[in-house]
């Protein structure tokens, strides 16, 4: 019997493709034989924008790329100029530092796992994570003032210390996220039918990774241990005693462990980063007008999502002459039309998903 | 207490009385009889259903940790009242390059086989519309019906999410047919009755569940197959799909799809009920009344999986049911078949 | 055992089915609103020197700011405007204040029905304008150090 293939257009109205993302897909009954990413639905210009806009004006612009990481974003974009100036920090703004960027990648992994969940089939498995991601969020505006765009690195420290209060509602927090995950590992990770949707899917293996430039958890489910907190250590991350999670098989199940372990991990850092928290100012000596030195400078760090990196050039105004943003969902999204070959249309979903892209950050 | 027991019999037979007291032929009391019990079944059929959709908004919240809906009317009460005053007064749209006839038809006929099964269920003693004595036979033929209207929708549709929701509609519930039957077969070679009526005289005295476990765990899987619902519900499959056989149907027709799904979950467990768990058999309470308490305990069953699990995946459905599915409830007729020669020979 | 995962997870969702709910009830219960939030702007027009700083630290432009003279050559506001349309809300602006005369509200229910509207005359509304308003932030040292 002939058949034929349909050519099925997922997105960009879509429930499942995590913004405006849109997958041409072909699809021989149920299995995809391959398919087609269309970007840019989202894109803004940002790199282009950061032209006209001064050095600290583009902060608030970082927290738009991956808006569910604002708080990492700012830092790799405000360390990348701090590089290219010199600029020192002040070491309690440093441990401020990775409290934020940490407790910012508990929150991003929280919304990674849980719409992953989600789009296995699983609604209540995405409620859960947004409950604790609140908490996050409340420790967050009351530090400054927002909920989703933070705007609270500043170019050598940060726009305000932490409330009194901070502190004790931080360890409380930490107290929490242990029951937190212990729940979600029972509502999830255990399910036969969630283990049966993932186990063996949508594998990358680990030339695959490599080639592709892949970052971040999906990388390191793919047995590649590449963390820049490890492997090139910014800021004090080297003063910290923590395990990089890295998986074999390369499946969405091992790219979601990978994210369950981090947000363990991460609890550890921030629970030695209270420890050694010392007291002084947040904010360093800067100079009112920022204006760094003519040159280039390249500066990345461990996001949530991958390794995001800015490359800064600078002809010695006041505004940047060039920049550009490696964003690591754009290039983890590059892997998706190689691995969904071969596999059914709710695997394409579970495998999207469990890349954890965010079109902020992949449209620019 | 027998008043209770006996009250919607009582009523039908003072109907009955009172119309052939007007003198009206036995043709045309027998008629009005039946209209009589259509309108009931289709009032508790209707109302159960826009009952349902409310509990299982608040049934999802709670799990969820929210309240559900709390807006409208004292309890979020007459949320579904408003929410079918919306889709009354929604623009009916028909896609363009759609199979018209057969698009407008499929929302009618996917009630028809949920109405029709409900003709055999004894909600209490004696409340049973026709107690034919194929009973059984005649739930599965009918409820078999509700695979068609499903492909007519995703045919018809012009749409490709539609079309595989369609196909995935079919390649399931026709897989979890057998399965579904070959458990109910434990039951029957038990009472040695198709009669739905006499399936629940014999649980006078011991459950079904009690003695045949493995086929009400296959049956509840399987009935959560049959009518779509979540681990199961890859015809609509949500996240992929869109909305799968639903994508183009807006407004009423839309409501009439999930009318009859919530239909179909009352028609489930009720069957679940009246062949497992003892029909309206109950100390105290009347009969009826334990009826509608066993089924509602069976519904928050189905409610309670779906907001619980992951959607499985279409050919590990497949899988699961042939090949675990179906020799589990092979085994299960054969281990039955065994006990009740034993039971029969040596009398236990 | 196959099925024991599908079972904790029943008994996972069965537990919380009966915890306590922690919906906020919106409009009857009103959130908690930190300190530091970033709502609204207001401005204390008697206070600005009209230095333009928040104009310039603006990343998209929205602030307009008009000033005139008076006899004693001391600037005085006359229009000042913020096009919350395009606004990032990000702090610059009330960073970037050296009289810190503009200041953050915990107004934080901004939908208005015109869109003329959204525009926040911070000089001409008085309830932005007031000194001190009933959302007013708490004055906080911004800067430690």
């Amino acid at each position: 019997m002939r058949t034929q293939e349909i050519t099925v257009n997922l997105g960009p109205q879509h429930p499942s493709t995590h913004g405006v993302f849109r997958l041409v897909i072909h699809l021989d009954g149920e299995v995809a034989t391959g398919g087609t990413s269309v970007l840019g639905y989202l894109h803004r210009g940002l790199e282009k924008l950061a032209e006209s806009r001064t050095y600290p004006q583009f902060i608030p612009y970082t927290d738009r790329l991956d808006y569910l990481a604002s708080m990492s974003n700012n830092l790799a974009y405000v360390q990348t100029v701090e590089k290219l100036m010199g600029i020192e920090v002040p070491e309690r703004a440093e441990y401020l530092r990775v409290i934020f960027a940490e407790l910012q990648r508990i929150a991003s992994h929280m919304v990674g796992v849980g719409t992953f969940v989600m789009d296995l089939g699983a609604v209540t498995a995405v409620f859960y994570p947004f409950i604790h991601r609140e908490k996050i969020l409340d420790l967050f505006s009351m530090t400054c003032g927002g909920r989703l765009t933070y705007n609270y690195m500043r170019i050598g420290g940060l726009s305000h210390d932490i409330p009194e209060e901070f502190l004790p509602k931080l360890q409380e927090f930490l107290d929490y996220m242990r029951t937190a995950l212990e729940e979600y590992h029972q509502l999830v990770t255990g399910n036969e039918i969630f283990l049966a949707r993932t186990k063996g899917v949508g594998v990358i293996t680990k030339e695959m990774a490599m080639s592709y430039g892949l970052s971040g958890p999906n990388v390191r489910a793919s047995g590649v241990c590449y963390d820049v907190r490890k492997a090139h250590p910014y800021g004090i991350y080297d003063r910290f005693n923590f395990n990089v999670p890295v998986f074999e098989s390369g499946d969405t199940f091992d790219r979601y462990m990978v994210r369950m372990i981090e947000m363990e991990e991460s609890v550890k850092i921030i629970r030695q980063a209270i420890k050694d928290l010392p007291e002084g100012p947040v904010l360093g000596k800067v100079p009112k007008l920022i204006k760094p030195p003519a040159g280039e400078v390249y500066h990345s760090i461990e996001n949530p999502k991958g390794e995001l990196g800015f490359y800064i050039v600078s002809d010695g105004s006041p505004k940047p002459y060039r920049l550009h943003i490696r964003r690591p969902s754009f290039v983890n999204l590059g892997v998706l039309e190689e691995i969904i070959k071969g596999w059914k249309v709710a695997d394409v979903i579970a495998i999207l998903a469990s890349l954890d892209i965010v079109l902020g950050e992949v449209d620019g | 207490m027998s008043v209770l027991d006996n009250l919607f019999v009582k009523i039908a037979a003072l109907v009955r009385t009172t119309l052939t007291g007007l003198g009206l032929g036995d043709i045309w009391v027998n008629l009005a009889m039946v209209i009589l019990y259509l309108a009931g079944i289709l009032g508790v059929m209707i109302t159960a259903a826009l009952v349902l959709v409310l509990v299982e908004r608040k049934i999802a919240g709670f799990i969820q940790l929210r309240p559900g809906p709390n807006r409208v009317g004292p309890w979020g009460s007459l949320q579904t009242v408003a929410d079918t005053i919306k889709l009354l007064t929604k623009e009916d749209i028909i896609p363009a390059c759609a199979d018209r006839k057969v698009f407008m038809l499929a929302p009618v006929l996917v009630l028809v086989p949920t109405i029709l099964a409900f003709a055999v269920i004894p909600f209490g003693k004696g409340m049973i519309a026709t107690d034919v004595n194929i009973g059984i036979f005649y739930l599965i033929a009918v409820s078999s019906l509700a695979t068609i209207p499903f492909l007519m929708a995703g045919w018809s549709s012009n749409n490709k999410y539609s079309l595989l929701g369609g196909m995935r509609a079919v390649a399931q519930m026709v897989s979890y047919e057998v399965p579904m039957v070959f458990s109910l077969l434990g039951v029957v070679m038990i009472v040695g009755s198709l009669q739905m009526s006499a399936i629940v005289e014999a649980q006078s005295k011991v459950w079904f569940v009690l003695l045949q476990p493995v086929a009400f765990l296959i049956y509840v899987i399987a009935a959560t197959a049959e009518c779509n619902r979540a681990p199961f519900d890859i015809p609509e499959g949500e996240s992929e799909l869109v909305a799968g056989v639903f994508t183009e149907y807006t407004g009423m027709k839309w409501a009439l799809f999930f009318l009859a799904e919530y239909a179909n979950l009352v028609l489930v467990s009720a069957i679940a009920t009246t062949m497992f768990l003892g029909g309206w058999h109950g100390p105290v309470l009347p009969g009826w009344f334990w009826f509608f308490i066993k089924t509602s305990i069976m519904i928050f069953f189905f409610m309670w999986m779906r907001w619980t699990f992951p959607r499985v995946r279409v050919d590990h459905l497949m899988h699961f049911g042939w090949k675990f599915l179906v020799p589990l409830s092979l085994a299960n007729i054969f281990i039955t078949g065994i006990g009740v020669y034993l039971y029969k020979t040596i009398g236990w | 055992m196959y099925g024991s995962g599908v079972v904790k997870g029943l008994a996972l969702t069965l537990k919380k089915f009966f915890s306590k709910k922690i919906t906020e009830q919106y409009p009857e219960e009103r959130p908690f609103i930190d300190h530091r939030w970033r709502g609204s702007l207001q401005l204390d027009k008697d206070a600005c020197i009209c230095c333009n700083m928040c104009v310039n630290a603006c990343p998209n432009g929205v602030i307009t700011l008009e000033s005139g003279k008076d006899e004693n050559n001391k600037r005085f506001l006359t229009r000042y405007e913020v096009n919350f349309e395009r606004c990032l809300v990000c702090g610059l602006c009330v960073e970037a204040c050296p009289k810190q005369c503009l200041k953050f509200t915990r107004e934080y229910e901004l939908a208005t029905y015109f869109r003329d509207d959204v525009k926040l005359g911070l000089y001409h509304n008085p309830k932005l304008s007031a000194p001190s308003s009933t959302y007013a932030q708490k004055t906080e040292q911004k800067k430690e150090g």
